[in-house]
């Protein structure tokens, strides 16, 4: 689709990257309910869960929509308000596209940039967030992810300008 | 001056279809900026996401959600309602309506109910003599019916929103779901009176009842019965907490569908994994932006101001409801309902409590005005999704669910100028 353009071997190495992305979201999904299920059989049976299950689990929750949404990028299914690329014509619908992708990149761009810093002064700082976890550890999935979802938009940028016009329409 | 550009630059990219959490970062971005704060402050806000205990019925449920509609629930669904309701004169109608509203609340209202419910009811319908029409516009508006009940997303999402803006008294979310009960019902039966008048004329449907049929539909079904029975007695009776419902929902949905029917193999969950956490991705990241976003706005007293100067406008509680079922309406069929609420409820609910109106009533308020808006043209997401599932002209669309859109607008008016049927079980 978008690819079409890459060498065979890089469209190969995108997609082991993709199936990779897709395990990992799983595996989570499955530890989280796991773990999550868990925390319950033990608090009704035992009256009493793991002290820091619970705080775990919404971490996982984080980290989950935080993939969620890297794999959102990919598949081009970020909520946006699609108001008017449906009547433009197909020129004009990739110079929108073109448009704002570049910014959408730009703007995750910073946000990976910001967060980066926030992840390395808490690094620093040295807090835990629970059990012997420390606290940067469980924000790092923010810039990881920014990061990511910066690289596609900005290929997905690079597509729309260098794509023909035909493939466009 | 240039905060106004900007602005202005913003709306527009928004408006030609960039990712609406961009949008939101980067004027909270610029309202750090403009006070001076480190945009590190964006990171942190985010990061409130992983704060919210209620969040974590959102991926579980949705999860639930699309393994219900990768398998074949939807045909065991429409056979037990049909044995049920479907010997009656209109009962096919009914049948839809029911089905549906069902089906939504559970899947989340993403557009799925069309592509697996309205395939079976749509020629279903034609068949049994309804007209074309008259079946275009019952599918496609009932794609969002439901809403009102929970689990639905949105609701839950609400609930999440209102709960961390603090604003007026405290509710659980176990209120939002017994408030969604008797407007989701008024709703129900005014489309079923509606569809029964109009079709008054049509010969009994030649389904009749027979226990054999029924005890087989019954048997066929039988272990997703209990779903609704432990969500409701769950929920609603108080024994387990949302998030906890939810966990034990997907957990059983996976062991029914997966290991019971096998309607869906083990090597399919990664994807219906994937996807789910997809549309969950797409809400949690704007809803974290959007933490960030109201953090700016109430620290520029954006809503203050907001009041001020609808106060000096409107006086009146009256005036302010109908005012506001405009302006929903409006917003329903531009905005989604996922960036509607993130984005609406911060500005509104604080309002709307000052003219007194309660959290959990507005709650039901937005929520019933944005179903229409799912298929208010020119935008409504199902109006799309009936086009290329049916292979209709939109424009045909639009007229076949005129009438739907009228009942229902009745039932927003109800809903809106009389809070007691939303505050029935307080």
């Amino acid at each position: 689709m978008t690819t079409s353009a890459a060498p065979r071997g890089l469209r190969r190495l995108q997609q082991i990257l993709h199936r990779l992305e897709d395990l990992i979201i799983a595996g989570l999904l499955t530890a989280t309910m796991g773990l999550a299920l868990y925390q319950i059989v033990l608090r009704n049976v035992m009256g009493a869960g793991i002290v820091w299950g619970d705080i775990l689990i919404r971490l996982m929750v984080l980290w989950l929509g935080m993939a969620g949404a890297m794999v959102a990028t990919r598949q081009r299914k970020h909520i946006s308000v699609d108001l008017v690329t449906r009547y433009l014509s197909a020129g004009w619908r990739r110079a929108a596209e073109s448009l704002t992708t570049l910014f959408a990149g730009a703007i995750c761009l910073i946000a990976f940039y910001t967060s980066l810093q926030f992840v390395i002064s808490e690094r620093a700082f040295g807090s835990l967030a629970f059990a012997q976890v420390p606290y940067w550890v469980c924000v790092s999935i923010l810039p990881a992810a920014f990061l990511v979802i910066a690289v596609r938009y900005l290929i997905q940028f690079w597509l729309t300008l260098t794509r023909s016009p035909k493939a466009a329409s | 001056m240039t905060a106004t550009v900007l602005f202005v630059l913003l709306l527009g990219v928004a408006v030609l279809g960039a990712p609406l959490f961009a949008v939101l970062l980067a004027v909270a971005m610029m309202g750090f900026y403009s006070r001076g704060i480190d945009l590190s402050a964006v990171a942190i806000e985010i990061y409130r996401i992983a704060d919210m205990p209620l969040l974590l019925a959102l991926p579980f449920f949705a999860f639930a959600g699309y393994v219900v509609a990768a398998s074949r629930t939807s045909e065991r669904l429409v056979r037990l309602t049909r044995l049920f309701l479907g010997w009656m004169p209109g009962g096919l109608a009914i049948v839809s309506l029911v089905a549906c509203a069902l089906f939504t609340a559970f899947t989340g209202a993403s557009g799925v109910t069309i592509v697996a419910l309205g395939a079976l009811l749509y020629p279903a319908l034609t068949q049994d003599g309804y007209g074309e029409r008259f079946s275009l516009g019952l599918v496609t508006s009932s794609g969002s019916l439901g809403l009102l009940f929970p689990p639905s997303v949105p609701l839950i999402l609400y609930g999440v929103i209102a709960q961390q803006l603090g604003v007026g008294p405290f509710f659980a979310i176990e209120e939002l779901f017994w408030a969604g009960l008797l407007p989701g019902l008024l709703m129900l039966v005014l489309l079923s009176g509606w569809s029964l008048w109009t079709n008054r004329h049509m010969a009994r449907p030649r389904q009749t009842f027979s226990s054999g049929e029924l005890f087989a539909a019954v048997r066929e079904a039988i272990w997703e019965l209990p779903l609704p029975v432990f969500l409701i007695a769950g929920i609603y009776g108080g024994y387990m907490a949302v998030s906890e419902a939810a966990i034990i929902t997907a957990a059983y949905v996976v062991v029914v569908e997966v290991f019971i029917y096998r309607e869906i193999r083990i090597c399919q969950l990664p994807e219906i994994m994937r996807d789910s956490m997809v549309m969950v991705g797409g809400i949690l990241l704007i809803l974290g932006v959007s933490l960030a976003f109201t953090n700016y706005l109430i620290d520029a007293e954006v809503p203050m101001r907001l009041f001020n100067l609808i106060q000096r406008l409107v006086a009146d509680k009256i005036v302010f409801l109908i005012l506001l079922n405009i302006l929903l309406l409006i917003l329903g069929a531009i905005l989604d309902i996922f960036s509607a609420l993130v984005i609406m409820v911060p500005l509104i609910l604080p309002v709307a409590v000052s003219y007194g109106i309660d959290p959990v009533h507005l709650g039901i308020i937005f929520l019933a005005n944005m179903q229409i808006g799912y298929f208010t043209p020119p935008v409504g997401m199902n109006l799309f999704i009936a086009s290329y599932r049916f292979e209709k002209p939109v424009a045909e669309l639009y007229r076949a669910t005129i009438p739907f859109m009228v009942v229902l607008l009745a039932a927003v008016l109800v809903i809106t100028y009389w809070p007691q049927l939303s505050l029935f079980f307080r």
